[in-house]
């Protein structure tokens, strides 16, 4: 086999470290994926250093050179099975389980690990949001309607992500519609308690674990990247928010029922 | 022989709705969140645990104390489930903690602000942050917890390379 490149080494540990971010891995444990496969192949004084939106890489070759790369980080998703594998790989590597060519090929089967089908993700969807509706105090006529906004909001969110709207508008739609559909349902005469109802359904956009992985960047010491985070989150929740809130303000105005 | 007072039933059964409702509802979340099989599993009985601990402590304690020991409670759990299973414990961490999260603090906080009451948004947007920072705070506390008593467990030809 030919000899790998001392930048096929360094483009390999970036993706790892970008890939680690993509799917919500912490910060720390990026940088020290990208780390752990620089130092398992014999790399001298790897640097890393990761926020959620981006990372550099530098490290200093068996031939003195020092090579550096920077990747951007634009999706911010959540795939903590991805996590863990990528994990087990630089594991790998750093107990010579694995070769460098056989780890590159195991990276990209992560990238390329397909998104369950869309029917699941709705039904998960749904029954997330109906389940937290009965846990904040909702009756069976509020886990019923969660179903169905819950399944609204999935296709909505996906169908927002497939044209590639910002963030920003997925939650304020999303926001807007679970409020303005409660609302609705409720002066139809469904026996339902929209708040309860609307804390449910939000819950599929709701930052809070977000701004929980922000505050633990903090404590590990990775401010910037923890401030970035809780930047995102804020947005996030204000853009909801700002999006039921207009919901609220637009059903008062038309006297709708009177019922805020 | 069968449970002599029938009082007590009700009170088990609303004892137990809460950690099951919260874990169905991570279970939904964990598939949203790409785990898989007995993962999702193992990441409900993580937010059962967890929820289970918040109910049993909000009774005496401050929300943001309990949640703290709640996610202590879950992080424990993960760290144990995730070194029986050789995978991170943050895997099932994040996937337990998901019932105790400030989500609805965030957005009532945001809420609050929309509709121009400054006095309850700072209220909630204190405890949304102190909830969060409480979690946090039980999580790595876990992972030293973790940490510590894995590293005396396992031999040292054994040890896995544990990241914090």
């Amino acid at each position: 086999m030919e000899a790998m490149q001392p930048e096929d080494l360094l483009l390999f540990a970036a993706d790892a470290a970008r890939l680690m971010l993509e799917s919500g891995g912490e910060t720390y444990r990026a940088e020290d994926a990208a780390m752990g496969i620089i130092a398992s192949q014999g790399g001298a004084e790897a640097e890393c250093f990761a926020t959620s939106t981006g990372l550099m890489l530098s490290y200093t070759g068996e031939d003195g050179k020092v090579r550096s790369v920077v990747r951007r980080v634009k999706k911010r998703g959540m795939n903590l099975e991805k996590v863990s594998r990528i994990h087990a790989l630089v594991e790998a590597l750093q107990a010579d389980r694995i070769g460098l060519a056989a780890a590159m090929n195991e990276l990209d089967g992560i990238e390329r690990m397909r998104e369950r089908p869309a029917l699941v993700l709705t039904l998960a969807s749904a029954f997330g949001a109906a389940f937290f509706a009965l846990l904040f105090g909702g009756s069976l006529a509020d886990a019923i309607a969660a179903i169905f906004l819950g399944a609204l909001l999935s296709f909505l969110i996906r169908g927002f992500q497939r044209l590639k709207f910002p963030e920003f508008l997925t939650s304020l739609a999303g926001g807007a519609i679970t409020a303005l559909a409660s609302l609705a349902l409720r002066s139809l005469g469904a026996p339902i308690n929209p708040d309860t109802l609307i804390i449910g359904v939000i819950m599929l956009l709701v930052p809070g674990v977000a701004i929980t992985n922000a505050i633990r960047d903090i404590i590990a010491g990775d401010l910037v990247a923890g401030i970035a985070r809780g930047a995102d989150a804020l947005i996030t929740a204000a853009s909801i928010s700002a999006g039921a809130g207009a919901a609220f303000a637009i059903w008062k105005l038309l006297g709708a029922g009177g019922l805020r | 022989m069968i449970i002599a007072d029938s009082s007590l039933l009700p009170t088990v059964i609303d004892w137990l709705k809460g950690p099951l409702y919260a874990a169905l509802a991570t279970s939904a979340f964990s598939i949203l969140f790409g785990l898989h099989s007995i993962d999702i599993a193992l990441a409900s009985a993580g937010a059962a645990v967890g929820w289970a601990t918040f109910l049993a402590m909000q009774a005496t304690a401050a929300p943001a104390f309990a949640a703290f020991v709640a996610a202590l409670a879950a992080g424990l759990y993960s760290e144990i489930v995730g070194w029986s299973r050789a995978r991170p414990a943050t895997v099932y961490m994040i996937a337990s903690i998901i019932p105790l999260v400030p989500g609805g603090g965030m957005y009532f906080t945001m809420l609050a602000s929309f509709e121009g009451d400054p006095m309850k948004m700072t209220e909630l947007g204190m405890a949304t942050i102190m909830t969060a920072a409480a979690i946090a705070a039980g999580l790595a506390i876990a992972n030293a917890f973790g940490r510590i008593i894995f590293a005396a467990l396992v031999h040292p030809m054994l040890q896995r390379t544990r990241k914090q």
